[in-house]
């Protein structure tokens, strides 16, 4: 598992949060030996009538192709999980999987430096911005 | 200290059928004397009572702290580490030195995120 890499996750759910939920794509934030930090994506249209959480990152479906997936998605880097790296988290964790074409087992793509590089400037802005409502929250 | 004028009895407004009103409970709030006058002053000004410009401070309290845990959702497996060290930071492919301390920084704080799910 590298960092920068689109992989299947089974993300927790509102409704079991620390258990693996659905299968979803998520986005290697940050990796460790041992945990990730993985992002949120979903292929289900936004609402039109709701505003895009501050967090989300919209893909285009040639954006999404590029990234071997078939449609568009939207990345939520404001619903974040910090998993360990165990099957029981990643399925796809040791093992091939036949739809991967990168050599890497784990991987469905993995974003290129210029993408990595804004979306962690994304993330970044995000962390600064909660700080600064909890800041003016207090403790 | 004072007890303010949270003690009061709650007046119950009619209701109409279909559309009722969540009941209000009433608490007793107990402050010094200081600062129940200047809170009293303040909800003076604004012209309405210390009761409802109390309820409209802790409401607004109550909308930060939901868009503070909304600004990032974060989910805790259980088993994971409560920390990270910058050095644990896996480096990517082609980052700059500038990138990786600026993700291992970012890794620390999104580490310190309790779960909030």
């Amino acid at each position: 598992m590298v960092p920068g890499a689109f992989v299947r996750v089974l993300f927790p759910t509102r409704e079991k949060p620390r258990q693996p939920g659905l299968l979803h794509i998520g986005y290697m934030l940050v990796v460790t030996a041992t945990e990730a930090m993985v992002a949120y994506t979903t292929s289900q249209p936004w609402p039109a009538a709701v505003p895009l959480p501050a967090g989300a990152r919209v893909f285009s479906s040639e954006e999404a192709l590029r990234l071997n997936q078939s449609r568009a998605f939207l990345l939520r880097l404001d619903v974040l999980a910090r998993l360990p790296l165990t099957p029981i988290w990643f399925p796809d964790l040791n093992r091939g999987a036949p739809y991967l074409n990168r050599g890497a087992n784990e991987v469905i793509a993995v974003a290129p430096a210029p993408l990595q590089a804004e979306l962690a400037k994304f993330a970044i802005n995000l962390a600064r911005r909660r700080r600064e409502v909890v800041q003016m929250r207090g403790p | 200290m004072k007890t303010d004028t949270l003690t009061r009895p709650i007046t119950h407004r009619g209701t109409t059928a279909g559309h009722r009103q969540p009941a209000k409970v009433a608490i007793t709030l107990r402050l010094d004397a200081d600062r129940a006058r200047q809170l009293q002053a303040i909800a003076d000004a604004e012209n309405r009572s210390l009761t409802n410009y109390v309820e409209t401070a802790l409401l607004r309290e109550l909308a930060l702290r939901e868009e503070a845990e909304r600004v990032i959702t974060m989910y805790v497996a259980p088993d994971t580490s409560p920390s990270i060290r910058p050095e644990d930071v896996i480096r990517a492919d082609g980052e700059t030195d500038e990138d990786y301390a600026a993700r291992q920084a970012l890794a620390v704080e999104l580490w310190s995120i309790p779960d909030n799910a």
